[in-house]
């Protein structure tokens, strides 16, 4: 088992460092505020409209494709650590299956993957 | 004296000492590469680079942080100021936090003082993935920033980063399971063991070359730094993300960056050179007086080496368009790993030589090469002529 209460102890540091810092900019900064100044800047132009408009629905796509291979590489961790471990790794007579398992696994995902590609997900252009 | 030390337990100490050590030594080394970072540009570029405090202006990073404290707090009117405070805080946090499982010297080294344990959260079997799961929360300090300022450069900046560090977070996932099935282990520190005790030619570099590549170079993108900083790309954006960003929440923002440079060269000095191991002066035998600070020197060293290896490719290789740098992670980096995974499960299974997998990486390379060359040509050829086009355009 680690020895996880030193992390606590450092998250709870660093977020100390992390407000002291916000405050103490805030304390010591001057502070003279005018109404152009605290526009947006944007190369000098008065901004039009709001910056929060759509986008493009390909950055969507992008975002769904990375949660299938990141779930995808979840699922490959343990197998990769208890794959070909000596101790209380998978035994070695189910290697054989689990390798065909895998590669199964990994085939479905292959598939998926080529499907995209020609659904032009990887297009930008 | 002793007094004290029984009210307070030995283990605390340590922590506290660990984690000063690493806090402290990480700022006061950030701010020294930034100068350092400065100098090489200037160079590089024919400059002289800062040097007007102190001499050769080995000051200026005195002058750099008092600068940041005592400018303006600027908070834009429209923005959301929750958000716009909480992300730099984010930005740091996050990359900072990966660091606690990150050895930053010879741990457990015969000879070290007591209170010296050279890592954060010492034992935690699943490093690797606590590494790749808490820097990949960093993108929140970047797509809140950029979407809390409420400025169009900050927003398109914003997308593009988060769409970039998503994408490059799965060959990096994927170009380590080749040492997690090779090694059997997530533990940063048990990889580390493994290399030290089997000598020079068992540094994961030997029989991962490719996985060496795809993790550097995935790791650059997800630290945003050039060739890869779309993010933050001056000539199109200002300044991506953190355009409106001034003061102290600025200096956040970098120091969350250069944070995250310190833990991918460490993770790639410990990963797949050896950290502390090195042949002759510093392996798992030599047991001098004295052996422990050598360690510690031969893994800063290597560190060092990769940072400036790091600076040196910022002046060198230009910066990506936005679909080249898709295509370079969708197209090649992902299908590689995963070859790369393929191979090194199938040499496992049905036990052959190890050896063969460093030739197996580079006619992997080689023929990621062959086919992108291939399918470059294919493109020039199916391009429409300039009569074409122009046709289609009247049409």
């Amino acid at each position: 088992m680690p020895d996880f209460p030193p992390l606590f102890v450092y998250a709870i540091i660093l977020v100390g460092f992390v407000l002291t810092n916000l405050a103490l900019t805030h304390l010591i900064g001057p502070k003279k505020r005018t109404p152009v100044k605290d526009m947006p800047y944007e190369s000098g132009m008065d901004p039009v409209g709001d910056a929060r408009q759509p986008f493009n629905v390909r950055f969507c796509l992008v975002a769904i494709l990375y949660l299938v291979f990141d779930v995808e590489l979840l699922f490959l961790y343990p197998w990769a650590v208890s794959a070909f471990s000596d101790e209380g790794g998978i035994p070695l007579e189910l290697r054989g299956t689990v390798f065909g398992i895998m590669l199964a696994f990994i085939a479905t995902l292959v598939i998926a993957y080529i499907y995209a590609w020609r659904k032009g997900v990887f297009k930008w252009r | 004296m002793d007094k004290i030390f029984e009210y307070i337990p030995q283990g605390l100490i340590i922590t506290l000492v660990a984690i000063v050590a690493a806090v402290g030594a990480m700022l006061g080394v950030i701010s020294y590469l930034i100068l350092l970072e400065r100098k090489l540009s200037a160079w590089m570029q024919d400059r002289r680079g800062p040097n007007r405090v102190g001499p050769m202006g080995i000051f200026q990073p005195f002058a750099d942080g008092a600068k940041f404290l005592l400018k303006e707090d600027v908070i834009p009117a429209n923005a959301d100021k929750v958000l716009f405070l909480a992300a730099p805080g984010i930005g740091l946090l996050t990359t900072m936090l990966a660091f606690a499982v990150v050895p930053y010297g010879p741990v457990g080294a015969a000879g070290a003082p007591w209170f010296l344990r050279f890592i954060i959260v010492p034992g935690v079997d699943i490093g690797i993935v606590f590494i790749f799961a808490v820097t990949s929360l960093a993108v929140y300090g970047v797509i809140l920033g950029g979407w809390a300022s409420n400025n169009k450069y900050s927003a398109l900046g914003s997308l593009r980063a988060s769409a970039q560090v998503i994408s490059y977070e799965i060959p990096l996932g994927m170009s380590v399971l080749g040492i997690a099935l090779l090694g059997s282990t997530l533990d940063i520190e048990k990889i580390l063991t493994q290399q030290a005790s089997g000598g020079f030619w068992s540094w994961y570099f030997w029989t991962q070359p490719l996985a060496c590549l795809i993790f550097f170079t995935s790791a650059m993108a997800e630290a945003n730094r050039l060739p890869f900083d779309l993010s933050e790309c001056e000539q199109e954006l200002v300044g991506g993300f953190h355009t409106e960003y001034s003061s102290m929440k600025f200096a956040l923002f970098f120091l969350g960056e250069y944070t995250h440079v310190i833990t991918t060269s460490f993770l790639t000095a410990i990963l797949f050179f050896g950290g502390w191991h090195f042949p002759w002066i510093a392996t798992a035998e030599s047991a001098y007086a004295g052996a422990w600070i050598v360690k510690l020197l031969v893994l800063l060293a290597k560190v060092f080496m990769v940072i400036v290896l790091i600076m040196l490719l910022r002046w060198t290789i230009p910066r990506f368009r936005f679909d080249q740098l898709m295509n370079l992670s969708w197209k090649a980096l992902i299908p590689l790993s995963l070859a790369n995974m393929l191979s090194v499960m199938t040499v496992l299974q049905f036990g052959w030589d190890r050896w063969l997998l460093g030739p197996i990486s580079i006619g992997l390379f080689v023929l990621a090469g062959v086919i992108s060359v291939g399918f470059k040509r294919a493109e020039i050829r199916h391009r429409p002529s300039a009569a074409e086009l122009s046709q289609q355009l009247v049409t």
